[in-house]
């Protein structure tokens, strides 16, 4: 799987830095993770999200009982899409042109940045607004803007916030979900000609003030967008400030960068889509705005931009489309998998180092930025598939996560660096899980010996030589004082004798366990 | 990037892909995911739009829905509008009761001599929005609109506050249902913006702490008559 490696492989992991890893990309997972939980501001902010958009993601899928066949049949419908692909773009480029919009095709960052860059340029353009884009995000575009002399300014409250700050944003839908109000206020009273309160309400209405002007005076505006339709030519952007609406609809020039894999065929696949985004992502029925976007404006209109450019691109996807991890190609960027996250929740967007980060971000990251650079994250995952029941796309992020890991330990044994022990351990447990004789006296042995001593704790905290690796950030199951086996041959000749005395109140092996055996007192251990 | 290498590497990554399609339940129709207006349309509307942060009267004829109108406009203070050349207005009365208030409504679109520039401000310096919509959704409590000269949609989106006004025949019951719709005037010409609009202007992005009007309307009203 050598592919998957092309663009940050040579970015090898450093050793001990201060990086403040808010502001840059990195490879430092687990440095940035302790940096992480050490931090009492953030863990706050995280708790606060997983409890209101994480809860209100739930709740909004139970209230609608279609929310399940829906985001089956979106699924499907982004299955069968990106089965030709090539199709749908097509289709979509002409109906651009039907439009009087252009199309640009940009085959990887540079390119699209040179792209955008040269539409500006050629037409005079000195200021851009642009909207909330994580795709703008994953081509570096406002560095390269800003190097240009093109002055740009983020106008989503969270991405101003950010931008005014000099950090990455850590959440694909809440961008500064990691900073409190106290510091939103510093950072914005810098510009603010008298110091700000810490309200958030006051805070907004300064951004308001700021960004109208920006609005009314920028050349050109920049968006991402949600879905491309492909017959009507139509680019979807889903928002709930009304900054996307400002953007592409009082600068003469609108620019939308759009990854390939957003394109979906018809008007009436929308619909579909639009039932399950906002609840994946806010746990709103509708977002407050969604713009359907077609081109220029038209004869007789006197709103919307002179001209429309729709950037197509590629940029790693169609190396992800023709591969074993295809399937995280469906993301629609609703951030539903990080609010649901045990481990995003832990440790914030800035720990996973990419532009995206979260569960996605753990696939999407090493695929486009190199596996072996971003090793850690494929394993930032505890594989409890919460990501996958809160995902309005249901894409197996699980197992993917694994497939990842395959391809790092295939990665690692063609390199030689797997030690030998660990190779003639994973051999030997998969020799015992064949042996059903053997799997049963290593069961027994375990709950004789470290099963009884660790009667009281059922954690094991620390355990010997090469196995102390797993200790070192986490506890160990102890293997049970009684095995399953045992305790289900016992409970279930009991029902048995219960049954031929005629008693019809216990029917088969209940499920009563001793009280020590429930694994109820996880210690949160946090290195 | 050459636009023929760029589609030529789009068909063979397709065409490779195709081995590692997902399983998919095809059984699965729109059908199972259709909401719709329920036994009162407009009741299911008022709650769903009311739970989205917005204000909902429901009154019985077109003289009640501009008497709230003017109601709304003592409100915020307002004294002067923009409003859509719309039929609905029209027919309702809406200028001729606003001017006998002393407030004062313009259009939406261009006026006669009127550069951009000075529309934009116009526009940006008003106190209230007046629109109809294109379509109502019950199922969602969203209002739609396809941007049109004199019905132009900014007239949602700059003032601080946006005022709908709605008859029962522009409701629809689910968003598959608008879009059936919006489908069959494709042969006419696929319009340049069509938006829906849910709620006032929100934002969470400090401590996810909800507060309106961060861009666009801080107070949205929509006004249905039966």
């Amino acid at each position: 799987m050598a592919h998957l490696d092309t663009l940050g492989s040579d970015k090898a992991t450093t050793g001990e830095v201060s990086t403040d890893f808010r502001a840059s990309e990195h490879h430092e997972f687990l440095t940035a993770s302790r940096q992480a939980l050490a931090s009492a501001n953030l863990q706050l902010a995280l708790a606060r999200l997983g409890d209101t958009l994480g809860q209100k993601n739930r709740d909004a899928y139970a209230a609608y009982p279609g929310s399940s066949a829906m985001r089956e049949l979106a699924r499907g419908i982004k299955d069968r899409t990106l089965a030709e692909l090539d199709r749908h773009l097509e289709t979509l480029e002409a109906s651009v042109h039907r439009n009087g919009g252009q199309v640009h095709f940009a085959a990887d960052a540079a390119d699209a940045r040179e792209t955008v860059l040269s539409i500006l340029k050629s037409r005079g353009c000195r200021s851009v607004v642009k909207s909330k884009s994580m795709t703008t995000e994953e081509i570096h575009l406002n560095p390269a803007l800003e190097a240009a002399g093109i002055e740009t300014v983020e106008s989503d409250f969270g991405e101003y916030i950010i931008q005014l700050a000099g950090q990455r944003p850590s959440h694909l839908v809440a961008p500064a979900v990691h900073m409190t109000v106290g510091e939103v206020a510093e950072v914005l009273s810098r510009h603010s000609p008298e110091p700000l309160p810490p309200d958030a309400t006051a805070l907004a209405q300064f951004a308001r003030g700021q960004l109208r002007a920006r609005f009314a005076t920028a050349d050109a505006g920049i968006t991402g967008g949600n879905f491309a339709v492909a017959e009507t030519g139509t680019i979807v952007v889903v928002e709930n400030e009304g900054n996307a609406r400002f953007t592409t609809t009082l600068p003469r020039i609108h620019i939308a960068l759009v990854g390939i894999e957003k394109v979906i065929p018809r008007l009436a696949d929308l619909p579909v889509f639009l039932k399950i985004l906002a609840r994946a992502a806010t746990g709103q029925t509708m977002s407050i705005y969604t713009s359907l976007l077609s081109g220029p404006r038209r004869a007789g209109q006197v709103n919307g931009p002179e001209e429309f450019h729709l950037v197509l691109l590629d940029n790693g996807r169609t190396r992800i489309l023709e591969g074993p991890l295809r399937e995280s190609l469906f993301c629609i960027r609703c951030g539903a998998c990080l609010n649901a996250c045990p481990v995003y929740r832990a440790v914030g967007g800035h720990a996973y180092g990419g532009v995206y980060a979260g569960p996605i971000g753990a696939v999407l990251t090493p695929l486009y930025d190199g596996l072996t650079a971003n090793e850690h994250l494929p394993h930032a995952s505890s594989l409890c598939g919460a990501c996958q029941a809160a995902c309005p796309v249901k894409i197996a992020i699980p197992e993917l996560l694994i497939k990842l890991r395959d391809q790092l330990h295939e990665a690692h044994e063609a390199q030689h660096d797997q030690s030998r022990l660990e190779n003639f351990a994973y051999r030997a447990w998969g020799w015992l899980m064949r042996k059903p004789l053997g799997y049963r006296m290593a069961t027994w042995l375990a709950s004789r010996t470290v099963g009884r001593s660790q009667a009281g704790s059922r954690w094991l905290r620390r355990m010997p030589g090469a196995l102390g690796g797993w200790t070192s950030s986490r506890d160990f199951p102890a293997p049970a004082r009684e095995r399953f086996r045992d305790w289900w041959h016992k409970e279930g000749e009991q029902a048995g004798q219960s049954r031929q005395q005629g008693s019809s109140q216990q029917q088969g092996p209940s499920p009563k366990t001793d009280a020590s055996q429930r694994p109820s007192e996880v210690r949160n251990r946090r290195p | 990037m050459n636009r023929e290498q760029f589609m030529a590497r789009v068909r063979t990554a397709a065409a490779a892909g195709r081995s590692y399609r997902v399983h998919v339940n095809e059984s699965i129709e729109r059908a199972a995911g259709y909401v719709g207006g329920g036994a009162d349309p407009i009741e299911r509307f008022a709650s769903q739009a009311t739970a989205a942060g917005g204000q909902v009267d429901v009154v019985d004829d077109a003289d009640a829905a501009v008497a709230r109108l003017l109601e709304i406009c003592q409100q915020y203070s307002a004294r002067n509008c923009v409003a859509w050349d719309h039929l609905l207005l029209e027919s309702w009365n809406v200028r001729a009761a606003l001017a006998g208030r002393g407030v004062e409504m313009s259009s939406a679109g261009t006026l006669p001599g009127e550069d951009a520039a000075t529309r934009r401000w116009r526009l940006l310096s008003a106190d209230l929005g007046i629109t109809s919509v294109t379509f109502a959704v019950a199922e969602t409590g969203s209002i739609a609109m396809i941007d049109d000269a004199g019905c132009d949609t900014v007239a949602s989106l700059l003032p601080p506050v946006h005022v709908a006004l709605v008859s029962r025949d522009q409701l629809v019951p689910d968003l598959f249902d608008v879009f059936d719709a919006l489908e069959a005037r494709k042969s006419a010409g696929w319009p340049s913006s069509v938006v829906f609009i849910t709620g006032p202007s929100k934002t969470g992005d400090v401590e996810l702490k909800l507060t309106t009007g961060v861009h666009g309307p801080k107070h949205w009203h929509v006004i249905v008559s039966r």
